[in-house]
């Protein structure tokens, strides 16, 4: 290699700087939208049920991935479910430590065969483990929304 | 003809629309089911996915084809997605044809989508990102920059003037009112409204330029024993091309599109055409700009270089001309979903030589037609010949 191993900064050799000057706004869809409203308006989680395939898509979908019938069989999924894995996160993107470490989880949620990664609250990291029971904790209605992040986090229960 | 036969034997397409409230999947979704449907097949059927999907800037994922697989119903299955730009959405069914005529796959589902709606404030913002960051990016270029020089070298070249080319625009805005997922068809527009458009980067004004559009389209394409079990309408894949000229479009001939006629000769040859002005009877050219048709067509040798604008003026590439052109409205009046666009092209001649393109249909039960698209850094000529 030439120049660039050798130099103590990149700008050292001669760069021009360049972006992609654009912002994406990702509608969240005809099955996210019920999604989220539900979340956002009465902190529910809804499923939608391919009853050919037997299988629960949380979130769910507009249509099933397996058979590709669309799917019209809405159900209310509890708020709760079972640590299916965990990680206890150090460091940040940049890869600084963190203030707090971030306990972060895949919760299978109970009747679905789908799940979310979200936050664990209220839970040492150390006392987390594979298969334990939880329940997502709503943000208050007023600070509400239609985000993942409504959940503020999962909670043992 | 190279490999086993190949049919495409199913279409489907959403409504190209300015703004999808779908996901992108959602898209590719209602486009896959209906092209599954159109011929009576399940997802069960189907061996292989193809995805096509143009710059994913525009949907604004990486790996989109990752992220739209199982709205293209890639659960499962061997999935892969070719990228050349702006001639995707023809190059995915080239893709598709030799997924099967190779004979490793005897069903493959081609699915094209694109959501550019989401790209904010324009798409042009990611197009930026294609010009060469140390020539072209310091002066702030955008693709209208391109389009506009090209248009003016082919003008001068051969003494056109914006009127013989304004009637391209014209003719495709009026074709899509017939066409039920068209996003611009105007019955009643004329070339003084072309001409009296705002200008954008002379000679390009507004009614020169297909619209930012969101939709998607699907094909069922597969081997000769399946196509003969699932219809008595199969339409085979009789040639394929694709060619690329240099990445440096400074070193090119702006008036003329080298890389389509290669891409062309390529399908000619692969389908036994001799003489393309005879043996094709439709042609779908690429067409997000009116003189991108013209261009095409002379790069297609369907007309001589230069004269495609007076053979536009005399008719003969109206609905019921000689030579029908983009009889679907083309990207100038359905729309411009990038890769779905020019899947759509593909969906049209199956659908011309199905006798099934309604109150589109061209008279004179045409026999063979053929779909081009044009992309990457404007140098890629992507073709393929349909047969009934
Ligand atoms: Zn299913």
């Amino acid at each position: 290699m030439s120049l660039l191993y050798r130099i103590q900064h990149p700008r050292d050799a001669l760069v021009v700087e360049g972006s992609m000057p654009i912002t994406s706004l990702y509608t969240v869809g005809i099955a996210g939208e019920r999604f989220f409203r539900e979340i956002m308006e009465q902190a529910r989680l809804f499923a939608t049920r391919c009853p050919e395939c037997d299988v629960t898509y949380l979130p769910p979908r507009l249509y099933c991935e397996r058979c590709f019938s669309q799917l019209d069989e809405w159900v209310e999924a509890p708020a709760t479910g079972r640590v299916h894995t965990y990680t206890t996160v150090h460091i940040d993107l940049d890869g600084n430590p963190l203030p707090e470490p971030r306990t972060i989880a895949f919760v299978r949620i109970d009747d679905t065969d789908g799940g979310i990664v979200h936050y664990l609250g209220k839970v040492d990291p150390s006392e987390v483990y594979i298969g334990m029971g939880v329940e997502a904790v709503f943000k208050k209605k007023s600070e509400r929304k239609g985000s993942i992040t409504d959940i503020a986090y999962f909670r043992p229960v | 003809m190279s490999g086993n036969r190949v049919a495409v034997v199913g279409a489907g397409m959403t409504k190209f629309v300015r703004r999808a409230q779908e996901t992108a999947k959602e898209l590719a979704w209602e486009a896959a089911s209906k092209a599954l449907e159109s011929c009576e097949m399940t997802l069960d059927d189907i061996d292989a996915v193809v995805i096509g999907t143009a710059p994913e800037a525009f949907d604004g994922v990486h790996m989109n084809s990752e992220y739209l697989s199982d709205g293209c119903g890639g659960w499962g299955k061997p999935v892969i997605r070719g990228y050349v730009g702006g001639g995707t959405g023809v190059f995915s069914p080239i893709q598709g044809w030799y997924h099967v005529a190779s004979g490793l796959f005897d069903t493959v589902l081609v699915v094209a989508e694109e959501k550019m709606s989401s790209c904010q404030p324009h798409p042009q913002g990611a197009f930026l990102t294609i010009f060469d960051n140390f020539i072209e990016r310091p002066l702030e270029p955008n693709l209208l920059w391109i389009f506009a020089l090209e248009m003016n070298a082919y003008m001068n070249r051969y003494g056109l003037s914006k009127r013989d080319i304004a009637t391209v625009s014209v003719k495709n805005k009026r074709n899509a009112a017939d066409h039920p997922a068209a996003l611009l068809g105007d019955p009643n527009i004329t070339v003084e409204d072309v001409l009296n458009s705002e200008v954008l980067a002379w000679p390009v004004q507004r009614l020169d330029v297909s619209p930012v559009t969101d939709g998607a389209v699907a094909l069922v394409m597969c081997a000769e024993h399946v196509a003969r079990r699932v219809t008595d309408k199969p339409i085979w894949v009789e040639g394929v091309g694709w060619s690329l000229d240099s990445a440096y479009w400074t070193n090119r001939d702006l008036s003329y599109p080298t890389y389509v006629e290669e891409a062309a000769r390529m399908a000619y040859d692969m389908a036994g055409i001799t003489e393309p002005r005879k043996q094709i009877h439709i042609a779908e050219p690429y067409d997000p700009f009116d003189y991108k048709e013209l261009h095409h067509l002379e790069g297609l040798l369907l007309f001589d270089k230069g004269e495609a604008p007076r053979a536009a003026a005399d008719g003969v590439t109206q609905r019921d001309g000689d030579l029908p052109v983009c009889p679907s409205g083309g990207l100038l009046g359905v729309g411009n979903p990038i890769a779905a666009a020019g899947t759509m092209k593909v969906a049209e001649i199956f659908w011309q030589l199905r006798g099934e393109a309604g109150a589109r249909q061209v008279p004179g039960k045409p026999k063979r037609g053929l779909a081009q698209a044009w992309g990457d850094l404007m140098q890629v000529g992507t073709v393929i010949i349909l047969g009934a």
